[in-house]
């Protein structure tokens, strides 16, 4: 299937409903409140809400998960220029900065250009998603099992190979995660696997437990360790940058949204990242690098438009090819599986409705969040002034209560408090906890693709190898192994075996 | 101690493994992924405590918590391992504003009323929001006639 301005159009029908687009702005405004938070992300935000959708239709439900995403980042930068505090891993550039511009009294200023340029990025990111998504589900509709299992394998070679240097870490990360979702029951023979004898474990662990735990509560757990009291004294002040400040911008913002999105499209390559290589690119090119670090507005617009750019880009191989890059887009790809939509490339063509409504949201979520983020900063930042000890409680509440909505079973929920601590721990020894999410979500889809390649293959694992493009995958897969392991090799400073990016 | 305990839970998982029944005549028996799931935690675990041993003596400057953040973390996971618990028996709303009220007490122990109130708050919010009008199955609890 091409692009087509007909899809596109009955999109934008369907999505500029008044049911869809409540349930965009509800999305809006919960994904930034989730960014503004300390101590509660997108990854868990759309996880806790997750289960309590059902009482949706799958496309409202889905363009609320979706716009609590973009939201969340859009929301992150607002801690992050206020009180130093980045909402996510993904606003730390945002913070250095941001808020030194806060404390020159250009708090104002500042929130609007990160609003602005995270219009600008997610706008652009969502024309190249229109374009790019049905193109690669066309070249996607050659893949069969084999290579679906392959492109998965890369995918996970990939986050782990850039999860860091401990890619020791990674690969245990990934393996834990791929054990939690192998316990309970095999699909196929329905025999009982990694149960010990407890009865209650064959119904599995379900992944939103798995994440809620690993992102919420260990999340809440380091924020009550550290006793957060989360205090603000900066005022906003003025809030538009002035005509030279947005002159100043704007090449940064094309330069941001296109390595946001490029490097999007690729595993691993999560926000934490892509703004990081946006913010280094523009320092590099600055005729005042100096500035940088120290209130140069620029760095807050590289910073935000390669986040959003990068968001709206994980939709692409998440549309065309199932392929979470991320833990928020593997919540996402649950969530679709949970109504029984299957991403890839036929579900451009059979639920062309769903999925071209979906982008369309986009569009229309993107003018929404300039809106809401552009004359109600002062709101948000108010939020932000929400003391830990009524915060952190109250996230937890919402986590219990997202994750007892999924089977109803008080079992799912004591899975959440077990992941996190699993998680605590993890996030205190520098493992990375991606892999782990992407390895749940994953699993299930990894064997079973195995399993149906060596039955085609009658049992010859040399399929992977013998078809081109499962070939070109796990050649992939097996390159970026091979450069992680040099990496670790080469690197012998005791940082490495320390390092910690959770992205 | 990390890869002892990666090591152990690897050898674990192996011996689990072995003990899945069925599936011997399938392509992909249930045992394998289980089996490669055990031995990478094997193998990375194995690696994980040469590499401690070949850093031995260096400080790691792991960032734990002092004493204090300690019990504030084992009493933040005891009241929410009480508040699951509790949460069939007396419901959602009464088990919701216990650990929400006990929980924003404990952490700043001189709001105590602002503790209740936003304990009340959620409880009642959690029974008309999530019980009445998203009629999704949570414990009432005898308070609420469930």
């Amino acid at each position: 299937m091409d692009f087509s301005w007909a899809y596109l159009f009955q999109g934008f029908a369907t999505a500029l409903t008044v049911q869809n687009l409540l349930w965009a702005l509800v999305g809006c405004l919960v994904g930034t409140l989730v960014g503004v938070l300390p101590g509660i992300g997108p990854v868990s935000g759309i996880a806790i809400l997750l289960p309590l959708t059902t009482v949706l239709p799958p496309t409202s439900a889905i363009i609320m998960m979706a716009a609590i995403y973009y939201g969340a980042m859009y929301g992150g930068s607002t801690t992050a220029i206020v009180v130093n505090i980045p909402g996510e891993a993904s606003s730390v550039c945002t913070a250095m900065d941001g808020y030194e511009m806060a404390k020159q009294g250009k708090a104002g200023p500042a929130l609007a250009i990160s609003a602005i340029s995270s219009f600008v990025a997610g706008t652009i990111g969502v024309i190249a998603l229109t374009l790019f998504a049905p193109m690669l589900a066309n070249f996607a509709v050659a893949f069969g099992p084999p290579e679906y299992f392959a492109l998965m394998f890369m995918g996970l070679s990939l986050v782990i190979s850039l999860s860091g240097r401990a890619l020791l870490k990674g690969v245990i990360s990934m393996a834990i995660g791929l054990g939690a979702a192998l316990i309970g029951q095999d699909p196929l023979t329905g025999s009982a696997r990694l149960t010990f004898g407890f009865p209650k474990l064959l119904g599995g662990v379900d992944f939103i437990s798995v994440i809620v735990g690993l992102f919420a509560i260990s999340e809440v757990m380091i924020n009550v360790e550290q006793r957060i009291h989360v205090i603000s004294e900066v005022e906003i002040g003025k809030l538009m940058p002035s005509r030279a400040d947005l002159r100043k911008c704007l090449g940064t913002m094309a330069r941001c949204t296109g390595v946001g999105f490029l490097l999007g499209l690729l595993p691993g390559c999560a926000p934490s990242v892509t703004t990081f290589v946006a913010y280094d690119l523009e320092k590099r090119v600055s005729k005042n690098p100096e500035e940088f670090g120290k209130g140069a507005i620029q760095g807050v617009a590289a910073a935000e438009g390669a986040n959003n750019a990068t968001s709206q880009a994980g939709f692409v191989p998440l549309f065309s090819f199932g392929l979470p890059t991320a833990p928020s887009m593997a919540v996402l790809l649950g969530g679709l599986m949970m109504y029984g939509l299957q991403p890839g490339p036929m579900l451009f063509k059979t639920n062309p409705d769903f999925v071209w409504a979906v982008i369309a949201s986009m569009y229309i979520g993107n003018m929404m969040l300039l809106i809401l983020n552009l004359p109600l900063v002062g709101m948000w930042a108010k939020i932000v002034k929400i003391p830990f000890y009524i915060l952190g409680p109250l996230i937890i509440f919402c986590s219990v209560v997202g994750t007892y909505s999924i089977r109803f079973q008080a079992y799912d929920v004591w899975v959440m408090l077990i992941f996190g601590a699993v998680g605590y721990f993890m996030r205190k020894m520098g493992f990375p906890v991606a892999p782990m999410v992407l390895a749940s979500v994953l699993a299930q889809m990894l064997e079973t693709a195995m399993g149906q390649s060596l039955l085609i293959s009658q049992g010859s694992p040399l399929i992977f190898f013998t078809r081109p493009i499962s070939a070109v995958f796990m050649g992939l897969a097996i390159a970026s192994i091979g450069w992680g392991i040099w990496v670790q090799v080469r690197s012998k400073a005791l940082m490495a075996a320390a390092e910690d990016d959770e992205y | 101690m990390v890869g002892w305990f990666v090591t152990l839970l690897g050898l674990f998982v192996i011996l689990s493994s072995t003990m899945i029944k069925g599936g011997a005549a399938h392509r992909l028996p249930p045992q394998t992924f289980p089996m490669v799931v055990g031995f990478l935690l094997l193998i990375c675990g194995i690696g994980l405590t040469f590499k401690a041993w070949r850093l031995r003596g260096e400080d790691l400057a792991l960032n734990w918590p002092d004493r204090q953040g300690f019990w504030t973390i084992v009493v933040s996971l005891v009241s929410l391992g009480c508040y699951i618990a509790l949460m069939d028996a007396l419901g959602l709303p009464l088990a919701s504003f216990l650990y929400v009220a006990f929980s924003t007490w404990y952490l700043k122990r001189s709001k105590w009323l602002t503790a209740i109130i936003i304990g009340l708050i959620t409880g009642l919010a959690s029974y008309y929001l999530f019980i009445r009008l998203l009629a999704l199955s949570f414990p009432e609890g005898a308070l609420f006639g469930g």
